[in-house]
């Protein structure tokens, strides 16, 4: 026999089938949600990417106090890279009396390689221009308003008359927390000159790299070895920390979607396949019969399956492509740049992962068909060798486990959804047997029609359970796609209200505060927040020095060389969790030593633990703090926040100054703040609070679209999960119409039973869904605050129990419009 | 009656017990008996008495509790489950009472089956000169579900012959069939059976079809309680 032949010509006839349009579709589902969203998720970390390099002016950066030699320049042109060599210092401005510290960058022709520097000249007139010709300067707005100048008037930088040519409205790196004076840009040939760049001078250099993305990632790798002592490579990925934390949650969001649409695929196909095997079940007697071989049986019953697999998997594809295109085009062109290319990598791996998931939840019931008997031709067989375990039936278990696995790209994640649903499954299986002893207990109450009915569930109790399961597990599934995941979006875009703070002030003095305070409030700022600043170093970790080498995440490095930023406050700041130790408490006595509270990043980065002592240096001053508490930042909160957190006694007695946080309305001018506290530095978020906003709307939009094809799944599992039960009750429905049973009896019985079915199952499926939905919030999310929505979830248990028996009700009544004779003489 | 002394079926003290809900259950006790070559058997007996598991074990579907059985010259006993599928490929054919055609193929590629089992490489001439000879060739596009009870037992004969077996065996061909349909069945099957010198077994309780076969066994309990040649 040609198996293939053989497959082909099955699956033609065979296809009607509901069962096998059931495992196409379900396989389509699977196929597209996994596509669409990973390659969604590659795409717009691409242009997330880029908009991150549009902030830092290039796709790479190298920072170092000296300037870079020029033979990392001639190694990037050698690679057709573009370069830009940058230096920024402070340095006071003058003009005539009044001067103004200011963050000055001098920077060659070509800065910026990405994004949009753009200046307002006198006349009012907006361009994008690069870095200002020799003898000339940009300057921000606060610096005008600090110096009292107008555009076209003279500045003194290093003792040198400079024209300030524009006012700059739009620059990469604005944003950039780290920044503590209003910019003033000149070209790096003035600066050279004046020789602001000597030695002796604080000037960091930089050397911003731009060009193919692989060209960029090699040049990295390659000078790597050559840089100078205490030189650091930036890349983009690194540079952002809010924006790569928003993204990070959206796209766990995604990749639920995804995955549920993947397990709940999985579980149709199980089921589906199972009723492809028993009714193949004859077929398979008769070719034994006739001498096929048990391996030209299961080939062609797998060939059938990958013939059907191969273009299903396919148009999964085509039609998972189509949908990220659609949510691209719909939400992309909020993006800045170029749209990234559609990656091939995603639409290869959910091709891959469909296969498996095809043949991880079908091979099972498959298999089996190699024990049918050929006898089985001559009598109708169903005694099954009850209780007879299984390896094979680990499969699907083992398929659904790597696909969380590797899907989720989280370890908490995957945790969850691990958990939760074999928690589901085996609540679902206890519940399962209880009601099965309950059946047979009490069933001989009931009357006779019923009794039948439970007895049947009863016997086929292997199925019962399983379809309990199934059942439970689909429906734990469609609630946490229907209920808890719009629930958790909800949470997500909440922690980003429209009173997110917008400005930052720093460099406010003590006495400063409440007039600030006063007057930001009387422009109508709302949700102000004030914190101490003090900026340090960190000088040793338990006792000894760091070095940058003996950690493998390069950020260390940046701290290790550069300064550290640090708070205090009596309470637990807003947006942050104690993940671990307890706030410090607030009646510390002199014997109490200097403690600090360290962010999860840190502790990981640095290798830390709680009761770990920290050296810190600032100013004059150095403190040997005790770690007393790990908490988790919520770096997307614009909140000022801290990775160190001192206890406020310790922390009272440094040097330090005030940063603020507050909402204001975009229109609202603060010139007059720079004018009033000339020493105040205002920070504009507005720029990058619009990304990270976007990039929330973008994504809930995408996991809305997700949301909606894993529930088209979740439904088809139903469906699979009902006909075929369904399927199993042809036989003894038509049996006891033949006996006499009125159909209405019938029907009460269906009903009666299914409802059962549904309230247990929706039970299971409401408390495993408020369970996950928690977990994930708390777990994975870390959202602020969270609550299951309990009434929804009520109402799921309902419809779930109405839609189980309504559904079950309509498939045996279809039974019950065909003559029972046809029924019985099938068999 | 016979053509030729080769024996092609040996039944040796073939027994058969199965464990049941209530104990072990005998179905064949001590059967045994010869077939020669072109020779035709009916097994007659009640419901119950143990027809077919006897087909099914001369056959090679299923194992002896005891006892020996020659088949094609084959003893099956040492055939494990894969060489007696191979046996019955090429030199077996088989009628059942339900028909048995695969529903998702239609009459030709039904009829082709055993043939490209074989490996055969003109099943399609050959079958569709099978079911000519049926009567059916105008029908060879059809699916089962589109042909009557009598057009698919036509159907089934000719994938029973369509290989020119040795051997047929066949569990009560005309059961399912009206009485007018169940002798035009019968016709055919014995003019198929002369043409092509096959031996066959028949299982019926219809005498008349009984008759027509040379040698006759009627079983009891699971036990021969007459043989006789026609
Ligand atoms: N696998 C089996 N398990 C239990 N009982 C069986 C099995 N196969 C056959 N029987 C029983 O053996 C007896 C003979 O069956 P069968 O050979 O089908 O009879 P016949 O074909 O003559 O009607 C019947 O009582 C039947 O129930
Ligand atoms: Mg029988």
């Amino acid at each position: 026999m040609k198996p293939l032949t053989f497959a082909a010509r099955s699956l033609r006839r065979e296809f009607r089938h509901a069962e096998l349009a059931t495992l196409a579709l379900a396989l389509v589902l699977a196929v597209a949600a996994l596509t669409g969203v990973a390659t969604l998720a590659s795409r717009v970390e691409h242009a997330l990417l880029a908009s991150a390099a549009e902030l830092i002016g290039g796709d790479l950066s190298i920072g170092a106090s000296r300037t870079l030699p020029q033979k990392l320049v001639d190694e990037a042109t050698q690679r057709e890279l573009k370069t830009s060599r940058l230096a920024d210092f402070p340095s006071v401005v003058f003009a005539g009396e009044a001067s103004r510290l200011a963050d000055v960058r001098a920077s060659d022709d070509a800065f910026p390689l990405r994004g949009v520097l753009a200046v307002r000249d006198a006349a009012g007139a907006e361009r994008e221009v690069h870095a200002p010709p020799p003898g000339s300067v940009y300057v921000e707005p606060a610096v005008l308003s600090a110096l009292a100048l107008k555009i076209g008037a003279k500045i003194q930088v290093g003792g040198r008359d400079l024209v300030v040519a524009g006012e700059i409205t739009r620059s990469p790196d604005s944003g950039n927390l780290l920044r503590l004076a209003p910019r003033v840009m000149m070209s790096l040939a003035d600066a050279e000159a004046i020789g602001l760049l000597g030695a002796g001078s604080r000037a960091r250099h930089r050397l911003l790299v731009a060009g193919d993305e692989a060209a960029v990632a090699d040049y990295a790798r390659a000078i790597k070895p050559q840089l100078p002592d205490g030189a650091e490579i930036v890349t983009i990925a690194e540079a952002q920390q809010n924006l790569s934390s928003a993204f990070e949650r959206g796209g766990n969001f995604l990749r639920l979607a995804a995955l549920l649409a993947a397990l709940l695929s999985g579980i149709a196909i199980a089921l589906a396949a199972q009723r492809f095997a028993r009714r193949k079940r004859e077929e398979v007697a008769l070719l034994r019969c006739l001498g096929a071989s048990r391996a030209e049986i299961l080939g062609a019953l797998l060939l059938e399956l990958g013939l059907l697999a191969l273009p299903a998997c396919l148009l999964g594809v085509v039609v998972g492509l189509g949908l990220q295109q659609l949510v691209f085009a719909f939400a992309g062109d909020l993006l800045p740049g170029a749209r990234p290319a559609i990656p091939w990598q995603p639409s290869l791996a959910a091709f891959a992962v469909g296969v498996a998931v095809l043949f991880g939840f079908a091979l099972p019931p498959l298999l089996r068909l190699r024990d049918v008997e050929p006898m089985r031709v001559f009598r109708r067989d169903d005694a099954r060798r009850a209780g007879r375990f299984d390896a094979l039936y680990l499969l699907p278990v083992v398929v659904a486990a790597g696909l969380i696995a590797v899907g989720a790209g989280d370890t908490q994640l995957a945790l969850t959804l691990s958990l939760g649903f074999a928690g589901v499954a085996a609540a679902s299986f206890v519940l399962g047997l209880l009601l099965l002893r309950l059946v047979s207990g009490g069933g001989k109450l009931l009357p006779g029609a019923l009794r039948f009915g439970l007895a049947n569930l009863a016997r086929r109790r292997a199925l019962t359970l399983l379809q309990a399961g199934a059942l439970a597990l689909s429906l734990t599934a469609f609630a946490v796609l229907a209920v808890v995941g719009p629930s958790l979006l909800a949470s997500w875009r909440a922690e980003l209200p429209a009173d997110t703070p917008n400005y930052f002030l720093i460099n406010l003095q003590d006495e400063q505060r409440t007039p600030m305070q006063d007057r930001i409030a009387a422009l109508g700022a709302t949700n102000i927040n004030m914190l101490p600043l003090a900026v340090g170093k960190l000088v040793a970790i338990n006792g000894k020095t760091p070095k940058a080498e003996d950690y493998n995440d390069r950020r260390a490095a940046s701290w290790i060389n550069g300064e550290t930023r640090m708070s205090w406050s009596q309470d637990l700041p807003p947006s942050n969790k104690l993940l671990q130790g307890r706030w410090f408490a607030a009646n510390a006595t002199d014997d109490t030593g200097a403690q600090v509270s360290v962010d999860k990043m840190w502790i990981d980065m640095f290798h830390l633990k709680l009761g770990d002592s920290l050296t810190l240096r600032v100013g004059e001053r150095e403190i040997v703090a005790t770690i007393a508490s790990i908490r988790g930042v919520r770096w997307d909160s614009f909140r000022a926040n801290f990775f160190l957190m001192l206890d406020a006694r310790t922390g009272s007695e440094l040097a330090h100054s005030t940063i603020a946080s507050f909402h204001l309305p975009r229109d609202v001018s603060l010139a007059s703040l720079s004018r009033d506290f000339a020493n105040v530095s205002l920070i504009d978020l507005n720029q990058i609070l619009d990304r990270v906003r976007e990039i929330i709307g973008r994504v809930s939009r995408a996991v809305i679209s997700v949301l909606g094809f894993s529930l088209a799944a979740g439904l088809l599992v139903l469906l699979a999960a009902l006909a075929a039960t369904a399927d199993e009750r042809r036989f003894e429905s038509a049996l006891l119409r033949t006996l006499g049973a009125h159909s209405a009896q019938l029907s009460a019985a269906v009903l009666g039973e299914f409802a059962a079915l549904g309230l247990v199952a929706g039970s299971i499926a409401a408390i495993g869904s408020a369970a996950i939905g928690y977990a994930l919030a708390t777990r994975v999310f870390r959202f602020e605050s969270y609550t299951p929505p309990f009434a929804s979830l009520l109402a799921v248990v309902f419809a779930a129990a109405a839609l189980v028996a309504i559904a079950g009700w309509l498939a045996t009544r279809r039974i019950a419009r065909t003559p029972p004779i046809a029924v019985l003489r099938e068999g | 009656m016979t053509k030729n002394d080769e024996i092609v079926i040996r039944a040796d003290k073939v027994s058969k017990s199965v464990d049941g809900p209530d104990g072990r259950l005998t179905i064949l006790d001590d059967v045994g008996f010869t077939l020669a070559r072109g020779d035709s058997l009916a097994i007659v007996g009640a419901s119950g008495s143990g027809k077919t598991t006897l087909l099914g074990l001369l056959a090679g579907l299923d194992r002896p509790s005891s006892g020996e059985i020659m088949l094609a010259g084959e003893r099956l006993d040492t055939l494990d489950e894969e060489a007696r599928a191979r046996l019955r490929r090429r030199r077996v054919g088989f009628v059942f009472q339900n028909f048995h055609l695969l529903p998702a193929l239609n009459a030709e590629e039904n009829v082709m089956l055993p043939l490209e089992l074989e490996g055969s490489t003109d099943a399609r001439t050959r079958a569709g000169e099978a079911l000519a000879r049926v009567g059916l060739a105008a029908r060879k596009h059809h699916y089962p579900a589109q042909l009557s009870g009598g057009e698919q037992q036509r159907v089934a004969l000719a994938r029973a012959f369509v290989h020119a077996p040795e051997i047929l065996f066949a569990d009560e061909p005309t059961g399912n069939l009206d009485r007018r349909t169940g002798t035009a069945i019968g016709d055919l099957l014995f003019a198929l059976n002369r043409e092509h010198g096959t031996t066959l077994v028949l299982v019926t309780h219809d005498t008349v079809l009984a008759e027509r076969c040379a040698r006759r066994l009627a079983l009891d309990g699971g036990r021969i309680v007459d043989a006789a040649a026609a």
